[in-house]
């Protein structure tokens, strides 16, 4: 378990995925990919392959949330993992919508 | 600029005397073509009338305060970049100024005015860090939502808010973590030159085709979206191209909610496709519509149309005679790839702040999202090139790019002589009482069709079924 903060950047212990947090809970929570729970960005990875039920890839530049909408990552790195937060799987958020002008 | 020359061998007569005149030829040569250069043509407009008569110089400076002189011929690459596309290709009416009109034209639909380091649209800002200057465009309405992220801040996010945490960060960590989080960010830095186009020949050419397209018309599918892309699209139909705007249902080109007026100018007489891109049919249909095309024109960073699975080198391999027009940020390239740009950070990333700084002592964006008109411009003449020498090219334009080969024209050599150049400038602008804008090079008949309403009949005449 971890408290994370909006802009904290983790890597999964399983695969090449990299995220940084958009926003998030207050309380710590269990954030993993490939089923192991991310990593510090100069932490150890295990020498493991990402659990087959959690093993749904990620794609670099989309965005994930959880069902509640309480938390949302940025992939800034794809892997062969998928990412959860206690236990339940997060979705790709929609791409941003184009602004009317720059 | 690559060594693939796809102009090489033909001769264009293309007269004048001045900064636009000398760009024209500028970009033809880099091209490949001969130019031949009458000494009897005309004069070209001051480069500070233009800036003056296309409505940019009221567009920079401080609100209240004076409105600003460039010290570089901007308006005079937009005049050139057109000449040179009017060179090319027959149906454009082009006036001297025409080019120039263009980059002052959305500001004047959208009602905007000046407001010193903030852009005329709103979005952007120039704000002090701690050691310089970083442009952060706010554009899109979920880029508020990564601001928390890229700061590392719980503060409510607004201008407030942001300014004073950018104020004690260094900028290389700010452009870097804003990169990360694809919001658009530059810093403000000295100009260095880069040349505008990226041209590879990846697919077999067909033979050249003539200067007017007659019944040899290509078919160019659109994917772009706001004002690059469009612009490119539309002067490309007015040179006779048959052009279909494909836009996605869930995100549909932004520009529809801007000024009606000026989406009409740059999309009337596309036809509009819409499909759902989150959909297996509606990529597919996607797939067989480019599949299709002559030309396409897309804005997207390579890893959007990559991920659905169409690559641009694929596409140019598998059938002779084809053009692949990609605008981005910051070039195809690498980590660079990733980079999202607008036109107003372009415009900082690409030195015009720093100048209009040595020059006026104010921290300002120039112009109005000036990226995006100077690249459009640029785009369509790639394009029509590469056309005209029977294709075969991937054309990489990127904002940054365009904007550094243009504020690297003709640009002062030394501080003394920017700032002579400054103060001449001005005094040659503020020396005529009115100044009348130049008439567009094309002025829609018509509105632009309505989000999706060509669907069926597009899909129908060219034979694209679903999956």
């Amino acid at each position: 378990m971890k408290t994370l903060k909006a802009g904290t950047r983790l890597k999964s212990a399983a695969c090449d995925t990299e995220v940084m947090v958009i926003r998030t809970r207050p309380e710590p929570v269990l954030l993993c990919c490939g089923g192991m729970e991310m990593i510090a960005m100069d932490g150890q990875k295990a020498a493991a392959e990402p659990d087959a039920a959690f093993a749904q890839g990620t794609l670099v530049g989309k965005r994930y949330v959880d069902e509640q909408d309480t938390t949302e990552l940025l992939c800034t790195k794809g892997g062969k993992g998928g990412l959860s937060l206690e236990g339940a799987i997060l979705v790709v958020k929609q791409a941003k919508a184009l602004p009317s002008s720059d | 600029m690559a060594s693939v020359r796809p102009l090489a061998g033909l001769r264009v007569a293309l007269g004048g005397r001045g900064h636009a005149s000398d760009y024209a030829r500028q970009l033809l040569a880099s091209l490949g073509a001969e130019c031949e250069a009458k000494g009897d043509g005309e004069s070209d407009e001051h480069p500070a009338l233009a800036w003056r008569r296309s409505g940019l110089m009221a567009l920079t400076g401080r609100a209240g305060g004076a409105a600003r002189m460039c010290p570089v011929p901007l308006t005079a690459c937009a005049d050139g970049a057109l000449a040179a596309l009017a060179a090319l290709g027959g149906g454009l009416r082009v006036a001297p100024g025409s080019g120039a009109a263009l980059m002052g034209v959305r500001a004047q639909f959208a009602g905007l005015a000046r407001q010193g380091a903030v852009s005329p649209g709103g979005t952007c800002r120039l704000l002090a860090c701690r050691d310089g200057h970083i442009a952060i465009n706010l554009a899109r309405p979920d880029d508020w939502a990564m601001v928390p992220a890229w700061l590392e801040s719980d503060d409510v996010p607004n201008w407030v808010t942001v300014a004073a945490r950018v104020s004690d960060q260094p900028a290389a960590q700010l452009l870097e973590r804003a990169r990360l989080l694809g919001l658009a960010a530059a810093v403000s830095a000295a100009p260095t030159p880069r040349s505008w186009l990226e041209l590879n020949l990846l697919g077999a050419p067909k033979a050249p085709r003539p200067r007017c397209a007659g019944d040899d018309r290509p078919l160019v599918v659109d994917l772009s979206s706001l004002w690059a892309g469009p612009l490119c699209g539309q002067l490309l139909r007015e040179l006779g191209a048959h052009v279909i705007k494909v836009e996605s249902s869930a995100r549909p080109d932004g520009a529809r909610r801007g000024p009606a007026a000026f989406f009409d100018l740059l999309n009337a007489g596309k036809a509009s496709v819409q499909l759902d891109l989150a959909s297996p049919t509606g990529r597919d249909r996607l797939r067989q519509l480019i599949e299709r095309a002559d030309i396409v024109i897309e804005a997207s960073r390579p890893r959007a149309l990559r991920q659905m699975g169409v690559a641009a080198e694929d596409w140019l391999a598998a059938r002779a005679g084809r053009s692949w027009l990609s605008i981005t940020g910051h070039g195809r390239r690498g980590d660079a790839a990733d980079w999202v740009a607008f036109g107003d950070d372009a415009g900082v990333g690409a030195g015009l702040s720093e100048l209009m700084h040595r020059a006026t002592g104010e921290r300002l964006i120039c112009g109005d999202a000036i990226g995006d008109p100077l690249t459009g411009l640029h785009a369509a003449l790639a394009a029509w090139a590469s056309w005209r020498a029977g294709g075969g090219h991937l054309l990489a334009l990127s904002l940054d790019a365009v904007l550094r080969h243009c504020v690297s024209f003709g640009a002062p050599r030394s501080d003394d002589a920017l700032h002579e150049r400054h103060a001449r400038w001005t005094r040659v602008a503020r020396s005529r009482r009115n100044i009348a804008r130049a008439p567009l090079c094309f002025a829609p008949q018509s509105h632009a069709r309505p989000l999706g309403a060509d669907t069926a009949a597009v899909l129908s005449v060219l034979g694209v079924r679903a999956a």
